[in-house]
């Protein structure tokens, strides 16, 4: 009996209890019911386990053989290939998809640029305070919630964000003060006691807000009485008080700030602000960290930016790195693409409409190891091992930091791993 | 404290007590009993008298139980409960750091999360049978619960 990872979502639980005889799992012990589903899967009745090829508009079981044929023959009659997912896949996965792309001179991006890669990018201009969960641990006094539903998306969160008792904050909750912004009720705000502050903010108010934060920060006399964005005056003096008086004060920002519509200041006048607080405040710091929900939605950015140096959004020409403002919505809005190869996601019931139509007009290929909306009107579904569970890997923690991935079970026989069945496209493209 | 709550507050001293708080301590210990305080028989304390009565109901004879309810619909296994029962902080040190704890369990932990679910496993360790004074009001596990899971109650 060890204890291992859980790749239910991004914040990657390392305390997983997992009986199995070898060739079920018995018992999940520890993690929580996202995470449970995700161990479910293994044998699941969506689980797919064999290549399919869509036959006069039929899905067909076919050979790994005629699956890989046809896969490299539609990515090779048509142009612009178009690369998209790995957010659930391990880094040494999205490795080979970036490969395949300069291999195919196609278009690669990651969920993570119409979430918290935008982040990173801003970031870039402005710099970045980070922080890491063992340190949430330990030493933060605030938490500050904004947008972020933790509580329904990464269920363990506030667990080990405010309830755990770390070395220098040995009373755990009690000392620690959280915040909620959002505009809607979350179960978060269950959770709060009586120092904590709910905010609860008018719809697409979040900019307003931040600005009013920045031009008041440390003097908050002159916010008009009526408050800002439909909160009431002396909440915001106590929000701002708490943000200039925390020795480790974390934010974390989730899809209310990320959400792809968004006015696209938002996120970098977010930045400002800390930044802002930072300087001015002497006791501590503030530091944010992004909410991507997918178990290895950051690591595309760290294997993207330490291989081209950009963190999505990579468009290769002649094999080569080209220069490019596209992302994966007007990459697809433009209809700027031939076919497309899914990896690891469902952008079908996940991106808007109008895009997901124009996704169906062109050839596509899946792979991913359940059945999704997107699986169901593909032309090449293949099928990969559960990372994490069959196969190793490694993957970035919501806070930047890389765990390793550990195995339980064997794969079903002839399912290869994410990272080896890129390996075999890349291959036969090459021969071919 | 609960049942000073419903005491009169007066501080009238009838019961031979100091004060009301001392007399809900000596209450909570079992030391008196509520007809031990006077002003409480008379009628306009009715209703308090006869929620005092409820809380206490384990000395009227019908013995009520103490029980902890989880709602598996609507757990979904945050682990909070876990982390914050003080029982299972004494015992069981991984969920200090919100850690699950180890398996198989410690003989006192309360709570363990198993197949995504929150799971009660033993009830006699609770501080509310087991702890003195204050302690024994602990409501924290229904308190924080995000999904309003847990419930206690006295049957
Ligand atoms: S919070 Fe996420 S990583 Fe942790 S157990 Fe739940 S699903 Fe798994
Ligand atoms: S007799 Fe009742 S009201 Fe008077 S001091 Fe005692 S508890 Fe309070
Ligand atoms: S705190 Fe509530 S939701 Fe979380 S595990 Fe316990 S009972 Fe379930
Ligand atoms: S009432 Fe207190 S001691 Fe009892 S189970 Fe809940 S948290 Fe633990």
């Amino acid at each position: 009996m060890k204890r291992i990872p859980c790749t239910g979502c991004s914040l990657l639980c390392d305390d997983i209890i997992v009986r199995s005889d070898g060739l079920f799992i018995d018992e999940v012990i520890g993690a929580c019911l996202k995470g449970k589903e995700r161990f479910d899967q293994l044998s699941s009745s969506n689980r797919i386990l064999s290549p399919m090829i869509k036959k006069n508009g039929v899905l067909e079981k076919c050979s790994w053989e005629d699956a890989l044929e046809k896969t490299s023959e539609i990515i090779k009659s048509s142009s612009k290939p178009l690369l998209y997912g790995f957010s659930n896949v391990s880094c040494e996965a999205q490795l080979k998809g970036i490969e395949l792309a300069k291999v195919v001179d196609g278009f690669i991006d990651s969920n993570s640029s119409i979430c918290q890669g935008k982040v990173l990018n801003i970031a870039k201009n402005t710099g970045i305070t980070l922080t890491t969960i063992t340190e949430i641990i330990n030493k933060a006094d605030l938490i500050v919630l904004w947008g972020a539903n933790a509580a329904e998306s990464i269920p363990r969160l506030l667990n080990k964000i405010l309830f755990s008792r770390g070395k220098f904050r040995m009373t755990g909750r009690e000392i620690r003060t959280l915040i909620i912004i959002d505009p809607v009720k979350v179960a978060s705000f269950n959770v709060m006691g009586v120092r904590d502050i709910a905010l609860q903010i008018q719809p697409n108010k979040d900019l307003e807000l931040i600005r009013v934060l920045k031009e008041e920060c440390c003097v908050a006399d002159s916010i008009s009485s009526e408050g800002v964005a439909g909160l009431d005056r002396d909440d915001l003096k106590r929000l701002i008080l708490n943000l200039s008086e925390a020795e480790n004060g974390v934010i974390f920002i989730g899809q209310g700030v990320l959400r792809p519509q968004s006015e696209s200041n938002l996120v970098g006048e977010l930045l400002e602000l800390v930044q802002m607080i930072n300087t001015k405040q002497e006791k501590g710091r503030i530091s944010l960290i992004m909410m991507g929900g997918h178990f290895n939605m950051a690591g595309f950015d760290h294997v993207a930016l330490s291989t081209c140096g950009k963190n999505g959004g990579l468009q290769f020409d002649k094999h080569q790195l080209i220069d490019t403002d596209d992302n994966i919505v007007s990459k697809i809005d433009n209809e700027d693409f031939g076919c497309s190869i899914i990896v690891g996601t469902d952008p079908i019931s996940h991106l808007p409409l109008s895009l997901s139509q124009k996704l169906a007009t062109k050839p596509i290929i899946v792979v991913d190891n359940k059945k999704s909306a997107t699986t169901s009107i593909a032309d090449i579904v293949l099928p990969s091992a559960i990372t994490g569970i069959e196969v190793p890997g490694t993957a970035y923690r919501l806070d930047q930091v890389p765990i390793e991935l550990k195995t339980i079970l064997n794969p079903p026989s002839n399912i290869p791993s994410d990272e080896e069945l890129l390996t075999k496209i890349i291959d036969k493209i090459n021969k071919s | 404290m609960e049942l000073y709550k419903f005491l009169p507050k007066t501080n009238c001293k009838k019961c031979g007590k100091p004060t009301c708080m001392a007399f809900a301590l000596d209450l909570l210990q079992g030391k008196v009993k509520i007809d031990d305080c006077p002003p409480l028989l008379e009628p306009k304390y009715k209703k308090q008298y006869d929620t005092l009565k409820e809380l206490l109901g384990a000395e009227e004879g019908q013995k009520k139980e103490l029980k902890i309810d989880v709602d598996d619909d609507l757990c979904d296994g945050c682990g909070i409960c876990v982390t914050v029962c003080p029982v299972n902080a004494r015992y069981c040190p991984p969920t200090l750091s919100g850690k699950a704890p180890d398996y198989p369990p410690e003989k006192h932990q309360l709570f363990q999360v198993k197949g995504g679910k929150c799971e009660l496993l033993n009830l006699e360790y609770c501080r509310r049978l087991e702890a003195q004074g204050r302690e024994r009001e602990c409501r924290v596990c229904e308190t924080y619960c995000p999904r309003k899971a847990i419930k206690i109650d006295y049957v």
